[in-house]
């Protein structure tokens, strides 16, 4: 396990579990998106996770930043679900007309990793 | 409710008791004036409390609030300590906070306000003539008579301020239930919700039901949602927004959403506005809505074998 | 309408934007805003307060806790002295919504509150005050 910016990414196969539990700031939001693409590069990872559980606030700026490292990542061939998002987050989004477009999302931690693995999959035609 | 309650319903800090003293005109020496009256208010309580249960007593609807000997008995109690109060010198918070209880418990035997405001009226007059009997002085009785008087008006605000403050919890308890019900969210099935909407969406209803649906999606770890409008009256633009956004919001969540109910004049509507609702699932029957929720949580409903029928017809 | 607290911070860098959405969230919680409610205010102190330090480099946040008869609310005003909002009405009617930072920050923001007013001057500063009713239950 790695320490990102204060934000801790695990390995769990080929793919990369990254757990915010920090309140964000836009600095911080910056560095996890080099960092998770730096380490993306480094290990081939072919599945990432990023786990909001932990976040009860997300404006659009860290929003984007989501976004962006999800659609970053995908580019890099390493699909990307964003796990865990709080009702209260989801719907202040919706209500700002933000759209988080290009990011899949998944209830948990496990329906993400199933969901990584389950596009892996269909990528290699299985 | 308990008096806390009331004090910070009402904002009752010390800042606001200041701009209330000040309004009321209630300045320090109209306290010290109460309170040098004590002994004179203490002499005729009897008589004045008398004065006010003839008055209630001889009034047929008024007597129906007090048919239980008990409830007489309280209230006369709760008033004598009022009436009293009006003497202690102080219109502090604390003074403020025995206040709201005497109205509280006024509240609580369910006495509407006609009846408490002509009592107040009703101890005005029995003091105006026991103050010019009392106080051959016209300046001094004047004087005394118009402390009495603010500190009154002053009362009277409180317990008007609870009073509705009362009325509107109970009103708030009320709405709440209604919105419960107006919002059922039903656990179907493992991992499947239902949301069957019945009546108008206003844009407040709305942001409650995309609230609740987020809520509980999180809560049950759902799958898939099925929202089944065919109890809506009027699906236009603004309710086939909030719907969008509800679904974009599930989706956020990590969840799916099926809209069912769509009827002929639904579906017209939404493609003459030029809606994009490709983002949803949608179907006309629930059934149908059920069957595509099961499928999405991997389940398939299948015929139970027919095993007594065959049974049967092997007999015959 | 009665002042019942008054609050003011300067914003004029990041940590600022942070304290800023801290103190917001605070009152509200304080004032029992319930969740989704907290979180609109909270997002909207954040995205108002980033545009003061991201496009003026310096500026204030002025945070109330205001009462209206028997509604409690926040009042905000973020204020600077910056560039101003050239086509502010463009903006408000969302037209820069993915583009520019600025734009999606204050039309976002004028929707997850109840009420919403900005002044705004190119080259000489913008003002914007936004309040949030307590819902009534």
């Amino acid at each position: 396990m790695s320490v990102h910016g204060s934000i801790p990414v695990l390995q769990i196969g080929s793919t990369l579990l990254a757990s915010i539990q920090v309140e964000l700031r836009d600095t911080i939001a910056d560095a996890f998106q080099e960092d998770i693409l730096d380490t993306i590069a480094k290990t081939g990872a072919t599945g990432l996770v990023i786990d909001i559980t932990g976040l009860d606030m997300v404006d659009s700026y860290v929003a984007r930043v989501l976004a962006n490292t999800g659609r970053m990542a995908t580019l890099m061939g390493t699909d990307t679900v964003v796990v865990g998002m709080r009702p209260v987050v989801a719907a202040t989004l919706v209500r700002m007309g933000f759209r988080m477009e290009g990011v899949k999302t998944a209830l948990n931690v496990d329906a993400g990793l199933a969901l990584v693995s389950d596009l892996l999959a269909r990528r290699h035609g299985g | 409710m308990p008096l806390q309650y009331y004090m910070e319903k009402l904002h009752l800090d010390e800042a606001e008791l200041q701009s209330r003293r000040d309004f009321f005109e209630i300045t320090p020496e109209d306290l010290q004036r109460l309170a040098s009256l004590r002994s004179f208010a203490e002499k005729h309580t009897d008589v004045i409390i008398e004065d006010l249960y003839q008055l209630i007593l001889g009034h047929p609807e008024a007597k129906k609030q007090f048919t239980d000997h008990s409830t007489l008995v309280r209230v006369k109690r709760a008033q004598r300590d009022y009436f009293l109060g009006l003497f202690s010198g102080t219109c502090d918070l604390a003074y403020v906070q025995d206040r709201l209880r005497i109205g509280v418990a006024h509240e609580r035997v369910g006495i509407p306000p006609k009846w408490y405001l002509g009592a107040y009226a009703r101890y005005l007059r029995s003091i105006t003539d026991l103050i010019s009997i009392e106080f051959g002085d016209r300046n001094d009785a004047r004087a005394a008579y118009q402390s009495i008087e603010k500190l009154v008006a002053f009362d009277m605000a409180l317990a008007m301020d609870t009073y509705m403050a009362a009325q509107l919890d109970a009103l708030a308890r009320h709405q709440a239930a209604i919105r419960e019900l107006s919002t059922p969210v039903i656990r179907l099935y493992h991992r499947v919700l239902l949301l069957p909407l019945i009546g108008t969406i206003d844009t407040h209803r709305a942001d409650q039901l995309m609230e609740a649906v987020l809520m509980k999606v999180v809560e049950e770890q759902a799958n898939v949602i099925i929202i089944d409008i065919a109890g809506v009256p009027v699906v236009d633009t603004r309710v086939a927004d909030h719907l969008l956004k509800t679904t974009e919001a599930v989706r956020l969540l990590g969840a799916q959403t099926i809209l069912s109910g769509i009827s002929p004049t639904i579906a017209k509507t939404i493609v003459n506005l030029g809606m994009n609702i490709s983002a949803m699932h949608t179907k006309s029957r629930l059934a149908d809505a059920l069957e595509l929720a099961f499928e999405i949580v991997g389940k398939r409903v299948t015929p139970l074998m027919k095993t007594s029928v065959s049974l049967e017809a092997a007999q015959e | 309408m009665d002042i019942r607290s008054s609050e003011k911070l300067v914003v004029a860098s990041e940590d600022d934007v942070v304290l800023a959405r801290r103190k917001v969230r605070l009152l509200a919680e304080t004032l029992g805003f319930d969740q989704f409610a907290i979180a609109a205010i909270t997002t909207t102190a954040s995205e108002l307060s980033r545009n003061i330090w991201v496009h003026a480099a310096k500026g204030s946040v002025l945070v109330e806790h205001i009462v209206n008869g028997s509604r409690t609310g926040i009042r905000a005003e973020f204020r600077d002295q910056g560039p101003g909002v050239a086509e502010i009405d463009r903006v408000l009617a969302g037209g820069y919504s993915t583009a520019n930072s600025l734009g999606l920050g204050v039309s976002g923001s004028r929707r997850l509150v109840d009420e919403f007013r900005i002044e705004t001057t190119v080259g000489q500063g913008t003002v914007v005050t936004v309040v949030k009713w307590k819902r009534a239950t």
